[in-house]
């Protein structure tokens, strides 16, 4: 999988470094900001209240 | 995350082997994957909910802070207040006089044994989205102040974690709520092992705390109980009705989650209102300084 996107980024190794970081930072973003806050009601770890 | 650089400008021919190495490769990184996206989610959970956690209550703080400075009465006098007991209230004589909105702010709580800096703005609700701004108030409990119980739940862990040390409050700790117009001095009550020695061992700051007899029978400064426990938060503890009695008792209740980091059960802490004060502008009440 990983190695299939190294071989389909454009340009040389240095840019496909920055690209990679980017790619990655980009998936980590998508979680924090959308996949989490909508995953976490359904786990058992932060329920506070009574009743 | 793994970064392959196998990748050579001219690849052998697949051969029946090298499939099932890529197949391999293939399950492997997507197994180390999921791994990191665990350990993401913990990051989130435990650092990322705090810093949006706490964007939102100081937002929250804001408003609140607003309200009130609006709210305050015309006059302009400042009252030198040298003898703390100059303001102190009955509570009887006190009736809220402030709207709450679910999501909003009305109140705030200090913990003086936590910190002079450990303050939350108390919410209306307890959603998930109020809980997130900060601890809130069980919508249908009693107000700070009144007879009946003030019920307030808050996160242990995330989002900004208010109630992470609620397991390090000991028996007569002051727990100091902030309203428009009073400050509540309610104290944790007795152990559930204290009770034996409850009045053969002299404690400090502990007037007004007691052991509870009667309706109150059973109720003590901490107790771990079943999320279903809902009567914690009713206005008698542990009594399964809405009915506030003539003689209630003016309790505080807070509850969360516990153990830390599971929610399989709740750490209920349970207080009595024990001094009340009129706000005036300079004064706090001496409680907070107890450290």
């Amino acid at each position: 999988m990983y190695t299939w996107i190294w071989r389909h980024l454009p340009g040389p190794t240095a840019v496909r470094t920055v690209e990679a970081l980017l790619l990655f930072l980009i998936v980590v973003a998508l979680l924090f900001f959308v996949v989490f806050p909508w995953l976490e009601p359904y786990l058992p770890f932060d329920r506070v209240t009574q009743g | 995350m793994s970064l392959d650089q196998e990748a050579a400008p001219t690849r052998p021919k697949h051969t029946g082997g090298s499939v099932a190495r890529t197949m391999l490769r293939g399950i492997g990184q997507i197994l180390i994957t999921l791994g990191v996206v665990v350990l993401l989610f913990v990051v989130y959970e435990v650092y990322v909910t705090d810093l949006f956690g706490q964007r939102k209550q100081a937002a929250a703080t804001e408003a609140v802070d607003q309200v009130w400075a609006s709210a305050e009465p015309a006059t302009t006098d400042t009252v030198v207040v040298t003898n703390s007991d100059q303001l102190v209230t009955d509570p009887r004589q006190r009736t809220p006089n402030y709207e709450t909105t679910l999501g909003d702010g009305f109140a705030k709580l200090y913990v003086p044994s936590f910190g002079a800096d450990y303050v939350f703005t108390v919410v209306e609700g307890t959603d998930p989205d109020d809980l997130y701004i900060g601890p809130g108030h069980y919508d249908g409990t009693q107000l700070p102040g009144q007879q009946g119980n003030f019920a307030v739940a808050g996160h242990r862990v995330s989002k900004g974690s208010p109630f992470n040390d609620l397991g390090l409050l000991a028996s007569c700790d002051a727990v100091v709520v902030e309203t428009q117009d009073d400050w509540f001095v309610y104290r944790v009550l007795p152990m559930a092992e204290e009770v034996a020695t409850w009045t053969s061992t002299p404690r400090a700051h502990c007037d007004g705390v007691g052991v509870q007899t009667g309706a109150y029978d059973g109720v003590f400064g901490r107790e771990i109980t079943l999320p279903t426990d809902y009567a914690q938060v009713l206005p008698i503890p542990h009594v399964d009705s809405n009915d506030i009695p003539a003689d209630a008792q003016r309790m505080i209740t807070l509850t969360t989650c516990h153990p830390q980091f599971s929610d399989a059960q709740r750490m209920i802490i349970h207080g009595v209102l024990v001094r009340s004060y009129s706000k005036s502008a300079g004064f706090l009440p001496p409680e907070l300084a107890e450290g």
